[in-house]
């Protein structure tokens, strides 16, 4: 094919080379397109890039906090990589996350105070996980049985979660209401048997779930035989049926094990860091942020570990840019930057472009015939 | 009687569901080609700031909306390479541009001394006509109170709706969406049929931002949009991709957003937190109900919708 003056030929299987590439320059060209912005804005983006490092990584108190931002992330962006590695297209990861917060919240609070650890640790978690696959089953239903798009149904049910977050909370005198917060409303905090233990600074034992569960998912999808037919339908249905495998049933199963990962995220905040259902905290845009780092990850879930932290990182360095006078706002700028880098970087690792034509001569043959 | 709940609910309705009649109709433009872009969010976001920066650095009013409906259209231009010329999945891009134009509008609107938020705007969008056939009652308000980009949005409206069902251009459009293998083998160029309706639709969305600051809530803060163009995706589907439906579809969900207000006046108390769901979960019932399966088709989404076209997979 010929755009212009390239010729444009798909590569097959790409290098691995080339599949670590195309990622690494997506964010270096995030990066100069930032600093682009952030100079034509009167920014020193050297300055500004500097201090985001060190917000970050600087000492060890800002490695745990960057950490804790990258716990969500991590299992949001789990949670897309599978959906999207089968073409299910959940976009809801921060409904599902949300959800998975009020169920894990909910669990908490109904358990009270008396409940041992052993216990109520589980269920604060496994609750959130229920809540996030539920959310996502609204979606997948109708997808599996009825065949409706899932974009915009897992999209609208985002809106739908957050409204009923803040409803709990901010909006009525709901259980997950702080009876004791006179002055503004906030969520109850969990019994002190439901909080996952911190070890480093404030970061907490759900980074081992979430790098745990990244683990897992690795190895579902790329080891075993349900793994395997899940990517021959994300390959192509047709395929898939002829090979006798049941297309519903894996869509289902993917769609609500990503859903449990992204509430899952909302669980590990409501046991870790935040310790109640906090609407202020929760409404981060931590869902939008797991597909940038799936996408970045190429939907690799081992590759979304290391991705999450340097998106954690991103997130974990905003607040401080303020003190600078930059906007916190330039880190949500570079990480849409990154994606647009990130997805359109999926061309050039599924094809080669040359100035040239192929050298072939038969090639040329067949473009004409074409 | 112009002081009545009903006039005053659906003279807010309108003004309300405006933003959103533009946002939507580009969207439905963009479909229409064929083109899934769920970046509405970030267009929108990034018309605001812009129209309003304009505005603010040069007192007029028209030079903002321009500004506005081109930084729409550029925003829209990256989406139409990646999905058309670079044909890479049109989900993930249209959100990559929800993030970037939300993260990039809210950098704008920060930067700078002094920084465009907090801000009022220097020039606002006033109704057209005061007094005179502007009082009489009920069409007073509800048909000539309005603001010029009020009746720029009607006129829109009408002009798409012709041009898509009553125009050669429009037909070529839809044969665009519905069959681009098609389209294309009856000599029409597939991408820059493409291109320049996903452009319209990004300038639209601009536009529809710009209304926000310059004209509902003339002044700049974070995210002053709400959910907006978020809304405008769920809208082309209950207004079945037809212009005519996207404007009362808007300006029922305009309704919607001032039903709090009007169950207070009246003395009722609904938690606004969940009157704020039901536009979208009359959209997940919408999409349930009337999109699954085959009946999709016959509502009228374009049959291309989302699926790049390549002249050499057809």
């Amino acid at each position: 094919m010929r755009v212009g003056r390239w010729h444009v030929e798909p590569r097959g299987l790409a290098s691995t080379r080339v599949t670590l590439l195309v990622p690494l320059l997506s964010v270096f060209s995030a990066l100069v397109v930032g600093a682009l912005f952030l100079a034509l804005t009167g920014n020193n983006p050297w300055n500004v890039y500097t201090k985001m490092i060190d917000a970050a990584f600087g000492s060890s108190r800002s490695v745990s906090e960057t950490l804790v931002s990258a716990t969500p992330l991590i299992l949001t962006g789990v949670a897309a990589a599978i959906a999207f590695k089968m073409l299910v297209w959940n976009i809801g990861g921060e409904g599902q996350l949300l959800m998975g917060a009020i169920f894990a919240a909910g669990a908490g609070i109904a358990l009270g105070d008396g409940t041992p650890a052993i216990v109520a640790l589980p269920a604060v978690v496994l609750a959130g996980a229920v809540g996030g696959a539920l959310w996502a089953s609204i979606s997948a239903v109708p997808r599996v049985l009825l065949g409706t798009n899932e974009i915009i149904t897992t999209l609208m049910l985002n809106f739908i979660a957050l409204n009923l977050m803040n409803y709990l909370v901010l909006g009525s005198f709901s259980p997950w209401r702080d009876p004791n917060a006179t002055q503004f409303p906030q969520g109850r905090p969990i019994p002190a048997a439901g909080r996952l233990p911190e070890f480093f600074h404030r970061l907490d034992w759900g980074i081992f779930i979430a790098v745990a569960v990244a683990i897992v998912a690795w190895f579902l999808v790329g080891k075993t035989r349900w793994g395997f037919e899940v990517r021959v339908v994300g390959d192509s249905a047709d395929t898939a049926r002829y090979a006798g495998i049941t297309v519903p049933r894996k869509i289902m199963s993917v769609f609500l094990l990503s859903g449990a990962a992204a509430g899952l995220a909302g669980a590990l905040l409501v046991a870790g860091v935040l310790g109640k259902m906090d609407p202020r905290s929760l409404d981060l845009g931590l869902g939008f942020t797991g597909i940038i780092v799936a996408a970045l990850a190429r939907l690799n879930p081992l590759a979304v570990v290391p991705v999450g932290v340097l998106m954690g990182a991103l997130n974990n360095s905003g607040p401080a840019l303020q003190s600078i006078q930059v906007p916190s706002a330039t880190v949500t700028m570079l990480q849409g930057a990154i994606l647009i880098f990130a997805v359109a970087g999926e061309f050039f690792i599924a094809n080669r472009v040359r100035r040239r034509p192929p050298a072939i001569p038969t090639a040329t043959v067949q473009e004409d015939a074409a | 009687m112009n002081d009545s709940t009903f006039v005053l609910t659906a003279f807010a309705a309108i003004g309300l569901g405006t933003p959103i009649v533009f946002a939507t109709l580009g969207e439905i433009i963009t479909e229409r080609a064929g083109v899934l872009n769920l970046g509405v969010q970030g267009m929108m976001l990034v018309g605001a700031v812009t129209g309003f920066w304009a505005t603010f650095r040069t007192g007029n009013l028209l030079l903002g909306v321009v500004v506005a409906m081109l930084a729409g259209a550029a925003l829209s231009a990256i989406h139409a390479f990646s999905s058309i010329t670079l044909r890479v999945s049109q989900i993930v891009s249209g959100i990559a541009l929800a993030l970037f134009g939300t993260g990039l509008a809210n950098f704008i609107g920060r930067t700078g001394t002094p920084a465009l938020v907090g801000q009022p705007s220097r020039e606002t969008f006033e109704p057209l006509l005061t007094g005179g056939i502007a009082n009489w009652p009920i069409v007073g308000p509800l048909i000539f109170g309005h603001d010029t980009l009020v009746y720029v949005s009607w006129l829109v409206v009408a002009v798409a709706s012709y041009y898509l069902f009553h125009t050669k251009a429009g037909l070529t459009l839809r044969a665009v969406g519905e069959d681009p293998a098609s389209a294309d083998a009856a000599g029409v160029e597939v991408t820059r049929v493409r291109y320049i309706h996903v452009m319209v639709g990004g300038a639209l969305a601009g536009l529809g931002g710009a209304y926000f600051s310059l004209a509902l809530v003339p002044s700049w803060q974070d995210d002053p949009i709400g959910a907006a163009g978020w809304i405008a995706i769920a809208l082309v589907i209950l207004a079945s991709w037809r212009p005519w439906r996207a404007l009362f579809a808007a300006y029922l969900f305009g309704a919607a957003g001032r039903l709090n207000f009007t169950f207070q006046t009246l003395g009722v108390s609904v938690p606004a937190n969940l009157l704020a769901m039901i536009p979208f979960i009359l959209a997940i019932v919408a999409m349930i109900v009337l999109t699954s399966g085959k009946r999709a088709r016959l509502l009228g989404a374009p049959a291309a919708l989302g699926i790049p076209y390549s002249r050499e997979q057809r």
